[in-house]
Protein backbone atom coordinates (compact mmCIF):
# COMPACT_ATOMS: atom_id res chain seq x y z
CA UNK A 1 0.00 0.00 0.00
CA UNK A 2 1.55 2.92 -1.60
CA UNK A 3 1.74 6.27 1.00
CA UNK A 4 0.41 9.85 -0.44
CA UNK A 5 3.12 11.24 -2.58
CA UNK A 6 4.37 14.52 -1.02
CA UNK A 7 6.14 17.81 -2.63
CA UNK A 8 9.10 19.29 -1.39
CA UNK A 9 11.34 22.04 -3.55
CA UNK A 10 8.86 21.71 -7.08
CA UNK A 11 9.37 18.04 -7.31
CA UNK A 12 6.62 15.45 -6.36
CA UNK A 13 8.55 12.75 -4.57
CA UNK A 14 7.40 8.67 -3.23
CA UNK A 15 9.69 8.35 -1.20
CA UNK A 16 9.89 9.77 2.08
CA UNK A 17 13.67 8.41 2.98
CA UNK A 18 16.26 11.07 1.75
CA UNK A 19 19.68 9.49 2.09
CA UNK A 20 23.17 10.84 2.40
CA UNK A 21 26.10 9.52 0.58
CA UNK A 22 28.86 9.45 3.50
CA UNK A 23 30.57 6.96 5.29
CA UNK A 24 29.58 3.68 3.29
CA UNK A 25 32.56 0.96 3.09
CA UNK A 26 32.70 1.27 -0.55
CA UNK A 27 30.79 2.96 -3.80
CA UNK A 28 29.01 -0.11 -4.35
CA UNK A 29 27.50 -0.66 -0.79
CA UNK A 30 26.17 2.76 -1.04
CA UNK A 31 24.44 2.25 -4.55
CA UNK A 32 23.67 -0.90 -2.94
CA UNK A 33 21.95 0.75 -0.08
CA UNK A 34 19.98 3.05 -2.63
CA UNK A 35 18.47 0.71 -4.38
CA UNK A 36 17.75 -1.42 -1.40
CA UNK A 37 15.35 1.23 0.14
CA UNK A 38 13.66 3.38 -3.03
CA UNK A 39 14.81 6.79 -1.85
CA UNK A 40 14.81 9.45 -4.65
CA UNK A 41 17.12 11.98 -3.12
CA UNK A 42 21.02 12.44 -2.63
CA UNK A 43 22.90 14.47 -0.37
CA UNK A 44 26.19 15.16 -1.02
CA UNK A 45 29.05 17.54 -0.01
CA UNK A 46 31.53 20.13 -1.96
CA UNK A 47 35.33 20.09 -0.88
CA UNK A 48 38.31 21.38 -2.28
CA UNK A 49 40.10 19.07 -4.75
CA UNK A 50 44.11 19.58 -5.44
CA UNK A 51 44.61 18.27 -9.16
CA UNK A 52 47.07 15.53 -8.45
CA UNK A 53 44.60 13.53 -5.99
CA UNK A 54 41.76 13.48 -8.09
CA UNK A 55 38.91 11.49 -7.08
CA UNK A 56 36.05 13.41 -7.13
CA UNK A 57 34.74 12.64 -10.16
CA UNK A 58 34.38 8.59 -9.42
CA UNK A 59 31.81 9.79 -7.12
CA UNK A 60 30.18 11.84 -8.78
CA UNK A 61 29.56 9.90 -12.09
CA UNK A 62 28.14 7.22 -10.03
CA UNK A 63 25.51 9.06 -8.08
CA UNK A 64 24.58 10.32 -11.13
CA UNK A 65 24.30 7.10 -12.78
CA UNK A 66 21.74 6.13 -9.82
CA UNK A 67 19.17 8.75 -11.29
CA UNK A 68 18.25 10.49 -7.90
CA UNK A 69 17.84 13.92 -7.42
CA UNK A 70 21.02 15.62 -5.69
CA UNK A 71 20.69 17.71 -2.63
CA UNK A 72 24.01 19.37 -2.04
CA UNK A 73 24.65 20.46 1.21
CA UNK A 74 26.54 23.38 2.68
CA UNK A 75 28.09 21.30 5.45
CA UNK A 76 31.16 22.73 7.79
CA UNK A 77 30.23 26.35 6.79
CA UNK A 78 30.04 28.89 9.81
CA UNK A 79 29.18 31.79 8.16
CA UNK A 80 26.64 33.23 6.06
CA UNK A 81 28.91 34.39 3.37
CA UNK A 82 30.72 30.83 3.08
CA UNK A 83 27.28 29.35 2.81
CA UNK A 84 25.93 31.59 0.77
CA UNK A 85 29.25 31.44 -1.25
CA UNK A 86 29.24 27.55 -1.09
CA UNK A 87 25.51 27.21 -2.26
CA UNK A 88 26.54 29.43 -5.39
CA UNK A 89 28.88 27.04 -6.24
CA UNK A 90 26.68 24.26 -5.69
CA UNK A 91 24.19 25.40 -8.08
CA UNK A 92 26.57 25.88 -11.02
CA UNK A 93 27.94 22.13 -10.63
CA UNK A 94 24.84 19.79 -10.05
CA UNK A 95 22.53 22.71 -12.16
CA UNK A 96 19.98 22.28 -9.48
CA UNK A 97 18.51 24.75 -7.24
CA UNK A 98 17.91 22.41 -4.36
CA UNK A 99 20.45 23.43 -1.34
CA UNK A 100 20.54 21.68 2.40
CA UNK A 101 21.56 24.76 4.26
CA UNK A 102 23.87 23.82 6.67
CA UNK A 103 25.09 26.93 9.24
CA UNK A 104 27.40 25.24 12.21
CA UNK A 105 26.85 27.08 15.46
CA UNK A 106 29.27 24.77 17.66
CA UNK A 107 31.56 22.49 16.62
CA UNK A 108 31.51 20.71 19.53
CA UNK A 109 27.46 19.52 18.91
CA UNK A 110 27.06 20.56 15.40
CA UNK A 111 24.14 22.59 16.78
CA UNK A 112 22.86 24.99 13.53
CA UNK A 113 23.75 28.77 13.93
CA UNK A 114 19.59 29.72 14.40
CA UNK A 115 20.77 33.43 13.54
CA UNK A 116 22.96 32.42 10.65
CA UNK A 117 20.65 29.67 9.03
CA UNK A 118 17.35 32.06 8.60
CA UNK A 119 19.73 35.00 7.14
CA UNK A 120 21.37 32.78 5.17
CA UNK A 121 17.90 30.79 3.85
CA UNK A 122 16.83 34.39 3.23
CA UNK A 123 19.00 35.40 0.91
CA UNK A 124 19.20 32.00 -0.56
CA UNK A 125 15.81 32.31 -1.41
CA UNK A 126 15.50 35.25 -3.08
CA UNK A 127 18.02 34.30 -5.00
CA UNK A 128 16.36 31.32 -6.75
CA UNK A 129 17.13 28.85 -4.71
CA UNK A 130 15.03 25.86 -3.05
CA UNK A 131 16.11 25.76 0.78
CA UNK A 132 16.43 22.98 2.59
CA UNK A 133 16.96 24.22 6.24
CA UNK A 134 18.82 22.30 8.56
CA UNK A 135 18.10 23.57 12.47
CA UNK A 136 17.18 22.66 15.59
CA UNK A 137 13.85 21.64 17.02
CA UNK A 138 13.31 25.49 17.93
CA UNK A 139 9.41 26.58 17.12
CA UNK A 140 10.25 30.26 16.58
CA UNK A 141 13.59 29.70 14.68
CA UNK A 142 11.59 27.31 12.18
CA UNK A 143 8.35 29.90 12.35
CA UNK A 144 11.36 32.40 10.83
CA UNK A 145 12.62 30.03 8.25
CA UNK A 146 9.23 29.47 7.19
CA UNK A 147 8.77 33.17 6.81
CA UNK A 148 11.72 32.84 4.65
CA UNK A 149 10.00 31.18 2.24
CA UNK A 150 12.35 27.99 2.91
CA UNK A 151 11.20 24.61 0.67
CA UNK A 152 11.87 22.52 3.65
CA UNK A 153 12.22 22.79 7.41
CA UNK A 154 14.64 19.88 8.41
CA UNK A 155 15.08 19.87 12.50
CA UNK A 156 17.53 17.55 14.11
CA UNK A 157 16.17 14.88 16.63
CA UNK A 158 19.22 14.64 18.31
CA UNK A 159 23.15 15.95 17.46
CA UNK A 160 24.66 14.35 13.43
CA UNK A 161 25.87 10.76 14.05
CA UNK A 162 25.10 10.33 17.20
CA UNK A 163 21.75 8.07 16.35
CA UNK A 164 20.48 8.62 19.24
CA UNK A 165 16.76 9.00 18.19
CA UNK A 166 14.48 12.22 19.21
CA UNK A 167 16.04 13.82 22.37
CA UNK A 168 12.62 15.88 22.54
CA UNK A 169 9.37 14.28 20.95
CA UNK A 170 7.74 17.01 22.45
CA UNK A 171 9.70 19.92 20.91
CA UNK A 172 9.07 18.15 17.92
CA UNK A 173 5.25 17.20 17.72
CA UNK A 174 4.90 21.28 18.42
CA UNK A 175 6.61 21.58 15.37
CA UNK A 176 4.28 19.48 13.08
CA UNK A 177 1.61 21.10 15.33
CA UNK A 178 2.32 24.58 14.89
CA UNK A 179 3.11 24.50 11.57
CA UNK A 180 1.02 22.20 9.54
CA UNK A 181 1.74 23.56 6.32
CA UNK A 182 5.14 23.56 6.49
CA UNK A 183 7.28 20.54 4.20
CA UNK A 184 9.17 19.42 7.92
CA UNK A 185 12.01 16.47 7.32
CA UNK A 186 13.68 15.40 10.64
CA UNK A 187 17.38 15.78 9.59
CA UNK A 188 20.25 13.74 11.81
CA UNK A 189 20.27 12.10 15.08
CA UNK A 190 18.60 9.31 14.17
CA UNK A 191 19.63 5.84 14.54
CA UNK A 192 17.23 3.00 14.48
CA UNK A 193 14.17 2.71 12.31
CA UNK A 194 11.93 3.24 15.07
CA UNK A 195 13.83 6.54 15.58
CA UNK A 196 12.20 6.92 11.91
CA UNK A 197 8.85 5.29 12.41
CA UNK A 198 7.94 7.41 15.55
CA UNK A 199 8.96 10.92 13.63
CA UNK A 200 6.96 9.41 10.76
CA UNK A 201 3.94 8.92 13.00
CA UNK A 202 3.75 12.31 14.68
CA UNK A 203 3.14 13.69 10.64
CA UNK A 204 6.77 14.70 9.51
CA UNK A 205 7.00 15.08 5.80
CA UNK A 206 10.11 12.59 5.61
CA UNK A 207 13.43 11.81 7.35
CA UNK A 208 16.61 12.35 5.82
CA UNK A 209 19.67 9.75 7.03
CA UNK A 210 23.47 8.94 6.20
CA UNK A 211 25.27 7.69 9.60
CA UNK A 212 22.75 5.32 10.56
CA UNK A 213 22.98 3.27 7.20
CA UNK A 214 26.01 3.91 6.48
CA UNK A 215 27.72 2.35 9.14
CA UNK A 216 25.46 0.11 10.25
CA UNK A 217 26.94 -3.78 10.40
CA UNK A 218 25.22 -4.45 6.73
CA UNK A 219 24.10 -0.99 5.03
CA UNK A 220 22.26 -2.48 2.35
CA UNK A 221 19.64 -4.47 4.96
CA UNK A 222 19.63 -1.28 6.98
CA UNK A 223 18.74 0.99 4.31
CA UNK A 224 15.74 -1.35 3.81
CA UNK A 225 14.80 -1.26 7.29
CA UNK A 226 14.64 2.26 7.50
CA UNK A 227 12.77 2.78 4.53
CA UNK A 228 10.20 -0.12 5.56
CA UNK A 229 9.98 1.93 9.09
CA UNK A 230 9.53 5.61 7.78
CA UNK A 231 6.54 3.80 5.71
CA UNK A 232 5.26 2.35 8.07
CA UNK A 233 5.34 5.42 10.19
CA UNK A 234 3.51 7.38 7.00
CA UNK A 235 1.09 4.91 7.01
CA UNK A 236 0.48 5.06 10.49
CA UNK A 237 -0.19 8.70 10.54
CA UNK A 238 -2.41 8.77 7.54
CA UNK A 239 -4.59 6.06 9.22
CA UNK A 240 -4.70 8.36 12.50
CA UNK A 241 -3.93 6.08 15.20
CA UNK A 242 -6.01 5.54 18.17
CA UNK A 243 -6.67 8.06 21.06
CA UNK A 244 -4.67 6.82 23.86
CA UNK A 245 -6.48 6.30 27.71
CA UNK A 246 -6.11 6.60 31.29
CA UNK A 247 -7.72 2.71 32.19
CA UNK A 248 -7.90 -0.24 30.72
CA UNK A 249 -10.73 -0.99 28.11
CA UNK A 250 -11.62 -4.59 27.33
CA UNK A 251 -11.33 -5.47 23.13
CA UNK A 252 -13.42 -8.01 23.88
CA UNK A 253 -17.62 -7.80 24.04
CA UNK A 254 -18.34 -7.89 27.43
CA UNK A 255 -21.86 -7.79 26.58
CA UNK A 256 -22.52 -12.39 26.92
CA UNK A 257 -19.37 -12.79 28.87
CA UNK A 258 -19.67 -17.09 29.78
CA UNK A 259 -20.43 -17.82 33.61
CA UNK A 260 -21.34 -14.29 34.40
CA UNK A 261 -23.05 -14.28 37.75
CA UNK A 262 -23.23 -18.43 38.06
CA UNK A 263 -22.00 -18.30 41.67
CA UNK B 1 55.22 37.97 -13.82
CA UNK B 2 55.71 35.75 -11.25
CA UNK B 3 52.92 36.74 -8.86
CA UNK B 4 52.04 34.71 -5.32
CA UNK B 5 48.49 33.13 -3.99
CA UNK B 6 46.65 30.41 -3.00
CA UNK B 7 45.23 27.74 -4.40
CA UNK B 8 42.85 25.48 -2.09
CA UNK B 9 45.09 26.49 0.83
CA UNK B 10 48.34 26.25 -0.69
CA UNK B 11 50.89 29.03 -1.65
CA UNK B 12 51.72 29.02 -5.56
CA UNK B 13 53.81 30.87 -7.56
CA UNK B 14 52.20 31.63 -11.07
CA UNK B 15 52.48 33.74 -14.29
CA UNK B 16 48.93 32.81 -14.96
CA UNK B 17 46.96 35.79 -15.83
CA UNK B 18 43.69 34.48 -15.79
CA UNK B 19 41.65 31.90 -13.71
CA UNK B 20 41.36 29.45 -16.18
CA UNK B 21 44.94 29.71 -16.93
CA UNK B 22 46.05 28.91 -13.49
CA UNK B 23 43.78 26.52 -13.16
CA UNK B 24 45.60 24.88 -16.47
CA UNK B 25 48.74 25.26 -15.29
CA UNK B 26 47.66 23.63 -11.74
CA UNK B 27 46.38 20.36 -13.50
CA UNK B 28 43.36 20.74 -13.24
CA UNK B 29 40.63 19.45 -16.35
CA UNK B 30 38.51 22.61 -17.00
CA UNK B 31 35.76 20.12 -18.39
CA UNK B 32 35.70 18.78 -14.68
CA UNK B 33 32.47 18.88 -12.33
CA UNK B 34 34.25 21.50 -10.21
CA UNK B 35 33.29 25.03 -9.21
CA UNK B 36 35.65 27.78 -8.23
CA UNK B 37 35.34 30.89 -5.67
CA UNK B 38 38.26 34.03 -5.20
CA UNK B 39 38.49 35.63 -1.77
CA UNK B 40 35.37 33.33 -0.83
CA UNK B 41 33.28 34.73 -3.49
CA UNK B 42 31.84 32.67 -6.22
CA UNK B 43 33.19 33.05 -9.88
CA UNK B 44 31.16 31.48 -12.30
CA UNK B 45 32.55 28.92 -14.79
CA UNK B 46 31.78 31.28 -17.65
CA UNK B 47 33.97 34.54 -16.39
CA UNK B 48 37.26 31.92 -15.73
CA UNK B 49 38.62 32.86 -19.05
CA UNK B 50 37.99 36.69 -17.90
CA UNK B 51 38.63 36.87 -14.90
CA UNK B 52 42.06 38.72 -14.09
CA UNK B 53 43.82 37.34 -11.28
CA UNK B 54 45.93 39.55 -8.84
CA UNK B 55 48.28 39.56 -6.43
CA UNK B 56 47.43 37.18 -2.79
CA UNK B 57 44.36 35.93 -4.66
CA UNK B 58 42.92 32.85 -2.27
CA UNK B 59 41.31 30.44 -5.23
CA UNK B 60 38.90 27.72 -3.76
CA UNK B 61 38.63 24.81 -6.28
CA UNK B 62 35.27 22.79 -5.27
CA UNK B 63 34.38 19.01 -6.40
CA UNK B 64 31.40 16.75 -4.75
CA UNK B 65 32.06 14.66 -2.52
CA UNK B 66 30.17 12.71 -0.33
CA UNK B 67 28.01 13.81 2.34
CA UNK B 68 25.28 13.80 4.74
Amino acid sequence: MNTMPWTVGGCALQSRLLLGTARYPSLQVLSDAVAACGTQVLTVGLRRLQPELGGGNAFWQRVRALGCHVLPNTAGCHSVQEAVTLAEMAREIFGTPWIKLEVVGDDYTLQPDPFGTVEAAGLLVKSGFQVFAYTTDDLVVARRLQDAGVAAIMPWAAPIGTGRGPLNPYALETLRARLPDAVLVVDAGLGRPSHAAQVMEMGFDAVLLNTAVAEAGDPVRMARAFADATHAGRLAFEATPMTTRQTAQASTPTVGQPFWHNS
Amino acid sequence: MTRRMQVNGRVVDTEAVTLAELLQAQGYDLGAAMACAINSGFVPRTKWAGHELAEGDCIDVIVPVTGG
